[in-house]
C-alpha cells in the first residue's frame, strides 16, 4: 500500500493532532474503485481540484479485483454541495464505483512508523512502546523504529503518548476503510465497448 | 476533390471494407477504425508527429479538410457534430498542434458535443524527455474532455477508437482525445486486440425513477402557472415532440436556453424564447412568477439563473431533469431531481398527468408578451435586427445559422425564427469568440445541400478568419455576415452599463477592409451600409456559388436588450429605452 503520509521532522512533530481526521465537519470519506491505468490518480485529483473540492487525504491500495485500485479519499466539498464529490468522480470513465462511506460507520485503519534516537534511553522507549502496544520493527545502536496500527483515533492517541520521547521522524498513513457504504453505483460486470454499439 | 468523395456524399452508401491486412501499420488500423465508425470527414493539419497517419490517409475513403489553424479544426468538428448529430473528428500533430485544439475541445465539451480529437505524440521512447514538440496534451486537456487515451501499443488502436466514439456519443456526449505516439502509428500489427478490457465505458442511464415521475406529474397537474425551460439535452435526446406534447397538455409556457434554441418552435403560442441574462422580458417574468418550474436537458448555469436566490421565487416545486446526475442540485436546488433521458422522462410525466387547459395563465403570459416586446431603436442607422431579419427571410426552414459570441450572438438568437434544433448553433458554455466561421464550415461539410450562414462581430471574425481559405479550398460555400460595429460591442455595453461607463480597450480603430479581404481569399465580398442595400447584397451573396462575406456596418451603439444587471434576479431585467 502506498500512502501520502504526513512527515514532520522537528521538535514537536505530533502535537497538532488532526492530521488523521478531516478538520471540517463537511469532510466526506469516499471510497473509489478505479481502473489501475497510467495517469489515473491525476484524473481523480484533477477532477476534484477543478471543481473546488479539496482533497484532504488519500490512501491507495490494491483491492480484491485484478486491475482495480481502491482509493480512500477525505474530501472537503468547500462551497460545493457535498454530493458533487461522488457525482463528479462517478463521471470519470476510469472510475468503476464510488461510495460515500461517511455515515456508514466503516472500519478505518491507519498505520504509522516512528523513529527514535535512543541516546541511552532505549529501555524507557521500549517500555513506553510496549505500553501503547507498538511493535519495534528495527533496532540498532543509533535508531529504533516502531510501527503502530489501528483505528485513526487510536493511532493518534498512541502518537500523542509517544510525543514525550526523543522522536527523530515519523510517517503516518491516511486511513483505509472497509464497510458498507451507500453505493451510488453498484459495481458492474465487465462491459466492453463494441464497435458501433449505442 | 478525390474520386471517392462522390461516394461519400451519397446517403446510404455501403461502407467499404477496409480491414487492414496483418502486418499493416497502426496508422492503417486507426484509419480503418474511423471508417468503421462511419466517419466521412476529418478536419486536420499535419505535422511531424502525425505524418504516418497522413501517409496512409489518401488510401482510405475519408475526406480530409485541411485547416489553417488547429483551433479551426476542433470548431469544424464541433460544427459538423452539432449539425449532423454524428461524432466530429479533428486531427493535429503533437506539441503546438495539439495544444491549439484545446479551445475548440473545451467549446465542444462544455456544450456536450461529441468530438473525437486525434493527436500525434512524440515517439514512445522520447516521451518525458522534453523532446521536440512534446506536450502533455492528455494532462492539458483533462478538464476539457470527457475522457482521453494515450495509445502505447498499436494493437489497441481499433478497440480504443471504438471505445472513444462510444464514450463521445453516449450518455451526456462530450469531447474525447486519442493521443498516439509516432512509433505506434508506424508499428506493424499482426492481430489487433478486440477490447480495451475496461470495466465500464458507459453506464446506460436507468429509466427515470417512477416515483419521481409520478411526483413531477402531480406537481404539474396541480400547478396553475407552469413553466418549462428546455436546453440542448432535449435535442440530444430527440425529445422535441415529447416537450411540445407535455407543454400543450398543461399550457406550460416554454422558454429555452441559448443552446436550446430551436427545441421548441419559436412561433408557438406557448413559446417564451430565451431565458436568463439576456433573455426575453416575458420569459424572465414567467419564470419569476411560475408556481411550478420544469427544467429539462439543461444545466442552469449563472447566465440562466442570474441571482440564484431570486430564481423562480414563487415556484412551489422545481423539477429538474438531466441525464447527468452531477447537474442536479449543483446550482438550483430543485425539490424533484430526475436523472434520465429527456424524451423518456417527459413522455413518462405526460402519461401520468391529466391534461387541463389554463386559459388564465395563457392570458397572463400573453399580457407580458405584449408589455415587454423585443424592441430596438430607430435612429436611421443600420440596426442588427434589420440585417438579421433580412437574412433569415432568405433562409429555408432547414438552413443553418451559426452565431459567434458577443452582441451578434444574442441578436441572432433573439431574431431567429426557426422551428428545429440543430440548425441554430452557437457556443453557449464557453462563449468562444471565433467559433462561428469554422463551426459553419464544419456544419456545411456535414450538410452540403443546406445553406449555412455564419453571423459574427468583426472581433470574433478576426480570431479565426484564416479559415476562409479552408472554405474556398474545400468548396464549402458558407455565407459570413459580419455585424460590424467597429467595437468589441458586448464588452462596450458591459462597460457602459456595469463599469461606470468607462470605455476601455473596446475600439477597433483599425480593421481591414473586409470586402477586399474576402476577395483576397477568393470569396465574394460586399459592404452594406444602409437598410436599402441589404436585400440585393444578401441575394447576391446567397446566389454566389462559393463562400461569401457581407460586411454590414451597423449602428455602433446598438445594444442588446433586455438585460439583467449583474447581481440582480431575472425579474429585474432592463428593457430597451423607447426611441
Ligand atoms: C476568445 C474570447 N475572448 C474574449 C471573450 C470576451 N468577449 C465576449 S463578447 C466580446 C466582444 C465581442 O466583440 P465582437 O466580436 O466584435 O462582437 P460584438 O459583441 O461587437 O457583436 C468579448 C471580447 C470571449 N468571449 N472569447
Amino acid at each position: 500500500m502506498i500512502s501520502q503520509a504526513g512527515s514532520f521532522a522537528g521538535s514537536d512533530p505530533i502535537a497538532n493532532g488532526q492530521f488523521l481526521n478531516g478538520s471540517s465537519p463537511r469532510v466526506r470519506l469516499i471510497s473509489v474503485r478505479v481502473e489501475d491505468r497510467a495517469g489515473v490518480l491525476q484524473r481523480i485529483t484533477n477532477c476534484l481540484a477543478r471543481r473546488g473540492l479539496h482533497l484532504a487525504s488519500c490512501a491507495v491500495g490494491q483491492g480484491s479485483e485484478a486491475g482495480v485500485l481502491n482509493l480512500w479519499l477525505r474530501v472537503d466539498p468547500g462551497t460545493q454541495p457535498a454530493d458533487q464529490i461522488v457525482k463528479q468522480l462517478n463521471k470519470l470513465i476510469d472510475v468503476v464505483s464510488v461510495d460515500d462511506l461517511t455515515r456508514s460507520e466503516p472500519i478505518e485503519w491507519a498505520m504509522a512508523l516512528v523513529e527514535f534516537r535512543p541516546n541511552g534511553r532505549g529501555d524507557q522507549i521500549e517500555e513506553t512502546l510496549r505500553r501503547v502496544r507498538a511493535e519495534v520493527v528495527h533496532r540498532d545502536p543509533e535508531r529504533l523504529i516502531a510501527a503502530l496500527a489501528g483505528p485513526p483515533d487510536l493511532v493518534q492517541a498512541m502518537l500523542d503518548e509517544l510525543s514525550q520521547l526523543p522522536i527523530v521522524d515519523f510517517v503516518c498513513s491516511r486511513p483505509m476503510a472497509l464497510g458498507s457504504g451507500y453505493p451510488v453505483s453498484a459495481s458492474e460486470p465487465a462491459r466492453h465497448a463494441q464497435a458501433g454499439s449505442e | 476533390m478525390s474520386s471517392f468523395l462522390a461516394a461519400i456524399d451519397e446517403p446510404g452508401r455501403e461502407l467499404p471494407s477496409t480491414a487492414p491486412a496483418p502486418g499493416a501499420t497502426g496508422a492503417e488500423f486507426l484509419l480503418a477504425a474511423l471508417v468503421r465508425e462511419g466517419v466521412d470527414t476529418i478536419f486536420g493539419l499535419p505535422g511531424g508527429a502525425n505524418l504516418p497517419i497522413y501517409q496512409y490517409l489518401p488510401t482510405f475513403p475519408l475526406r480530409h479538410v485541411l485547416v489553417r489553424h488547429e483551433q479551426g479544426a476542433a470548431h469544424m468538428a464541433d460544427g459538423y457534430a452539432r449539425a449532423s448529430g454524428r461524432v466530429g473528428v479533428c486531427m493535429a500533430t503533437s506539441g503546438p498542434g495539439a495544444l491549439n485544439l484545446i479551445t475548440g475541445l473545451a467549446t465542444a465539451h462544455f456544450d456536450s458535443v461529441p468530438v473525437v480529437a486525434i493527436t500525434g505524440q512524440v515517439a514512445t521512447a522520447t516521451i518525458g524527455t522534453d523532446a521536440f514538440q512534446e506536450s502533455d496534451v492528455i494532462g492539458s486537456c483533462l478538464s476539457v474532455t470527457k475522457h482521453s487515451y494515450q495509445v502505447r501499443d498499436a494493437r489497441d488502436l481499433s478497440a480504443v477508437v471504438a471505445e472513444a466514439f462510444h464514450v463521445a456519443r453516449t450518455g451526456r456526449p462530450g469531447a474525447v482525445l486519442i493521443d498516439i505516439p509516432k512509433d505506434v502509428q508506424q508499428q506493424p500489427v499482426s492481430v489487433a486486440r478486440g477490447s480495451t478490457g475496461r470495466y465500464r465505458v458507459h453506464r446506460a442511464p436507468a429509466p427515470p425513477s417512477s416515483e419521481l415521475v409520478a411526483r413531477a406529474a402531480a406537481h404539474l397537474a396541480a400547478a396553475e402557472r407552469p413553466v418549462i425551460l428546455a436546453g440542448r439535452g432535449v435535442a440530444v435526446a430527440g425529445a422535441q415532440g415529447a416537450l411540445q406534447q407535455l407543454a400543450e397538455a398543461c399550457d406550460a409556457a416554454v422558454g429555452n436556453t441559448l443552446l436550446g434554441t430551436g427545441v421548441f418552435p419559436t412561433r408557438h403560442p406557448l413559446a417564451l424564447g430565451l431565458v436568463g441574462f439576456m433573455g426575453t422580458g416575458y420569459c424572465n417574468q414567467a419564470v419569476s412568477d411560475c408556481d411550478c418550474l420544469v427544467m429539462v436537458g439543461m444545466r442552469a448555469d449563472d447566465r440562466v439563473t442570474c441571482r440564484l436566490d431570486a430564481f423562480a421565487p414563487r415556484a412551489e416545486h422545481i423539477i429538474h431533469i438531466n441525464i447527468d446526475p452531477a447537474e442536479l442540485g449543483k446550482t438550483v436546488d430543485a425539490d424533484c431531481q430526475i436523472v434520465g433521458d429527456a424524451k423518456q422522462t417527459l413522455e413518462a410525466i405526460w402519461e401520468q398527468m391529466p391534461p387541463r387547459p389554463r386559459p388564465a395563465w395563457r392570458a397572463t403570459v400573453d399580457g407580458w408578451r405584449q408589455r415587454h416586446p423585443l424592441r430596438h431603436p430607430h435612429n436611421g442607422l443600420l440596426q442588427p435586427q434589420e440585417v438579421l431579419a433580412a437574412c433569415y427571410e432568405r433562409l429555408g426552414p432547414d438552413d443553418i445559422t451559426v452565431a459567434d459570441v458577443g452582441l451578434n450572438q444574442m441578436w441572432a438568437a433573439a431574431a431567429w425564427t426557426g422551428t428545429e434544433p440543430g440548425i441554430f448553433l452557437n457556443s453557449g458554455g464557453q462563449g468562444t469568440m471565433g467559433f462561428a466561421l469554422p463551426a459553419a464550415i464544419g456544419a456545411q461539410a456535414a450538410n452540403r445541400t443546406r445553406r449555412v450562414m455564419s453571423v459574427c462581430g468583426e472581433g470574433g471574425f478576426m480570431m479565426t478568419l484564416q479559415e476562409l481559405a479552408t472554405a474556398v479550398e474545400a468548396d464549402l460555400p458558407v455565407k459570413v455576415v459580419i455585424l460590424n460595429n467597429r467595437q468589441l460591442g458586448m464588452v462596450r455595453q458591459f462597460q457602459d452599463v456595469f463599469y461606470a461607463g468607462v470605455r476601455s480597450q473596446i475600439d477597433h480603430a483599425v480593421t481591414p477592409d473586409f470586402q477586399m479581404l474576402a476577395q483576397a481569399f477568393g470569396c465574394h465580398g460586399e459592404v452594406v451600409r444602409s437598410a436599402a442595400e441589404l436585400g440585393p447584397a444578401i441575394d447576391a451573396a446567397m446566389a454566389y456559388p462559393g463562400p461569401a462575406l457581407l460586411d454590414c456596418w451597423i449602428d455602433p451603439e446598438a445594444n442588446i436588450y433586455p438585460i439583467v444587471p449583474f447581481g440582480k434576479g431575472l425579474a429585474d431585467f432592463v428593457e430597451c429605452p423607447e426611441s
